[in-house]
């Protein structure tokens, strides 16, 4: 699935969609009773400002997607254990605890003392404190220190599957791996859960539609990854979330009097997310106090690698794997993100029209996607460079909305 | 020691990505190993191709390495070779694999020459064994 937290395509397919009751015209007479902004039994909610004059940044970044899963291979070049730890799609964030506790795990089997870790974006990041939590001595070696990476140019939210893999290529192996990373994640997310600076935090979600929500048809293959080495339809692509229903959140749809937003249809659900500024200092400040050392270092070659003096390193570069390993395998997945201010009264996610919004405390973070390309959109592009055009886009499809519940509140 | 083993048991075409220990390479880029003119058709690639991301200037951005200050200290310790292999397959980001070698070594003399490495009488050859056996060494 899509990062998309408020209208998450497949959120709206599935899960029960129990809207039929609620007709357009029920919905009319719900507002005209409460008002868009207010609601008789849900939380009042302050609009979001989005005006294109507060956007004040624009990031794009590449998902480091491959089809069979990330890799957690173990690899042995000359005297060094190199085991890979990368390609892990739009789920870096949320598989990151997982991933690391299974490649520290690869690692302690040979009994080191000290261990290297190679890049300090969220997946080397975290193996790196994981690996300190197993009592190993860890130097991290990156190009970026974690505030530059691809990694704070993510959208920051529980998006454990969001591509991740194809199912085919994965195969059911990897779908149990995928369970056993992101049921470790989730615990190791919720123990962050009030930390100053709010690492970690929950916030209502909602995804709003002026139709009636129904399961999107995903247009009839043509071509295929076996075919072609590319992902070539939305069909593809594999949808673990189902095998965490017990734990996650689910969404529920709201009648027309809870739904602060005046749409026709409103579903609501408890969305986890990251803000980037506090989890980096948590996770650096845990890092350096148990005696970490980061060295900065550009590698060229494996072979840079099998030098270092740690004869056992957790392999974390993220897209970079592509040039640094040469491995085709991982295939380039473009997306972006805007940031307007931040707005901590306008505190909530939301899915409207494409067009995702999140309200953390770094700021409120936009994306828009085109919802006829699903996760298709950005494959095979490794053109990183923003265009701010399609956020302000964005920005008019949701502005409304906001408008109207200022009205409302008037 | 550990360099060597690894060497060893690595494919031909990882270790070929550094210089064998003990080949000392046959030139540095300290010597003048590209020519004026070469350097200048360099940078006309680098506006076409290069600039967008890595700015007019090689400042490059946040996100984006630069290609000057920094860039020293990363390629230092290789050849050229490396730096055009990286490039040849790695770059430009959108469109990997697109340069040809001639361009590709006309933009590499562009770097050096922007990085303060001096030109010499002939062009950086577009030969990846030739250019492995160049020592990256800014001055
Ligand atoms: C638009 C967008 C939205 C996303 N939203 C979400 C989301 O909501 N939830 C979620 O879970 N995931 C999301 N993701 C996915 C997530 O961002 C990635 O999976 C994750 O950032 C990968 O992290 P990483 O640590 O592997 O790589 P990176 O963050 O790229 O870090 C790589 C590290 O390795 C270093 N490195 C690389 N090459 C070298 C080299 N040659 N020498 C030395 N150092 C090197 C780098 O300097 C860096 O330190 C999103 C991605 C995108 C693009
Ligand atoms: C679309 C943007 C874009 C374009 C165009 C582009 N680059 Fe890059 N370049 C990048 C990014 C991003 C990186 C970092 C790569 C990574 O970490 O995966 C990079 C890395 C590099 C590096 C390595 C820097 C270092 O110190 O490690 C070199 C050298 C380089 N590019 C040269 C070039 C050249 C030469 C061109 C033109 C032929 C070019 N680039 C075109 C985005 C671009």
């Amino acid at each position: 699935m899509s990062e998309d937290i408020g209208l998450a395509r497949r959120q709206l397919l599935t899960g029960s969609i129990a809207l039929s009751g609620l007709s357009l015209a029920g919905c009319t007479t719900g507002l005209a009773r409460s008002g868009p902004g207010r609601t008789p039994s849900g939380p009042m909610l302050a609009p979001m400002r989005v005006s294109p004059n507060e956007l004040v940044d624009v990031k794009c970044c590449i998902r480091p997607f491959r089809a069979q899963g990330c890799r957690l291979d173990a690899e042995q070049l000359g005297d060094t254990l190199v085991i890979h730890n990368y390609g892990h799609g739009g789920s870096g964030w949320s598989l990151s605890w997982g991933s690391a506790e299974i490649a520290v795990g690869k690692a302690m089997s040979v009994l080191p003392r000290d261990i290297a870790v190679v890049g300090c974006g969220i997946v080397g990041l975290t193996a790196a404190v994981v690996a300190q939590r197993a009592g190993l001595n860890v130097t991290i070696y990156a190009r970026e220190m974690f505030s530059r990476t691809r990694s704070v140019r993510a959208f920051g939210a529980w998006t454990p599957s969001s591509r991740i893999a194809l199912t085919e290529p994965a195969g059911p192996a990897f779908a149990a791996l995928w369970e056993q990373m992101a049921r470790i994640s989730w615990r190791y997310f919720r123990a962050c859960l009030g930390l100053p600076g709010q690492p970690v935090e929950f916030i209502d979600s909602y995804s709003l539609s002026d139709t009636p929500p129904r399961n999107r048809e995903h247009a009839p293959a043509t071509s295929s990854f076996a075919a072609t080495g590319v992902p070539q339809s939305e069909g593809e692509f594999a949808e673990y979330d189902s095998l965490v229903r017990d734990i996650v959140p689910s969404s529920t749809n709201l009648a027309a009097g809870e739904n602060p937003f005046g749409t026709a249809y409103a579903r609501r659900r408890s969305q986890m997310h990251f803000n980037f500024t506090g989890y980096g200092h948590m996770l650096l400040s845990e890092f350096f106090a148990m005696g970490g050392k980061f060295q900065n270092r550009d590698f060229h070659s494996p072979a840079d690698i099998a030098a270092l003096p740690e004869k056992v390193v957790i392999n974390c570069p993220g897209y970079a794997a592509r040039d640094l390993w040469r491995d085709q395998t991982i295939i380039p997945v473009r997306g972006q993100t805007g940031w307007l201010i931040p707005q901590p009264e306008a505190h909530y996610g939301l899915g409207y029209g494409g067009v995702s919004l999140l309200s953390k405390s770094d700021g409120v973070m936009v994306m828009h996607t085109d919802s006829t390309l699903g996760d298709m959109e950005g494959v095979g592009n490794s053109m990183e460079l923003p265009d701010r055009s399609n956020i302000e886009a964005g920005l008019a499809i949701v502005a409304p909305l906001f408008a109207r519940m200022a009205g409302g509140r008037a | 020691m550990s360099r060597l083993v690894a060497l060893v048991c690595l494919p031909p075409a990882l270790a070929l990505a550094v210089a064998a220990p003990g080949q000392r390479p046959a030139a540095s880029t300290a010597t003048g190993v590209y020519s004026e003119a070469q350097a200048a058709q360099g940078a006309m690639l680098y506006k076409d191709a290069c600039a967008a991301c890595h700015g007019e200037t090689l400042a490059g951005t946040y996100e984006i390495p630069a290609l000057t200050g920094r860039f020293l200290r990363n390629w230092s310790n290789g050849s050229v070779g490396t730096l055009f292999d990286y490039i040849g397959r790695a770059m430009p980001q959108m469109a990997p694999g697109s340069l040809t070698p001639e361009d590709n070594a006309r933009i590499v003399a562009y770097l050096l020459k922007a990085n303060g490495m001096p030109a010499g009488a002939q062009p950086l050859p577009a030969d990846q064994g030739a250019l492995d056996r160049i020592a990256f060494a800014p001055r």
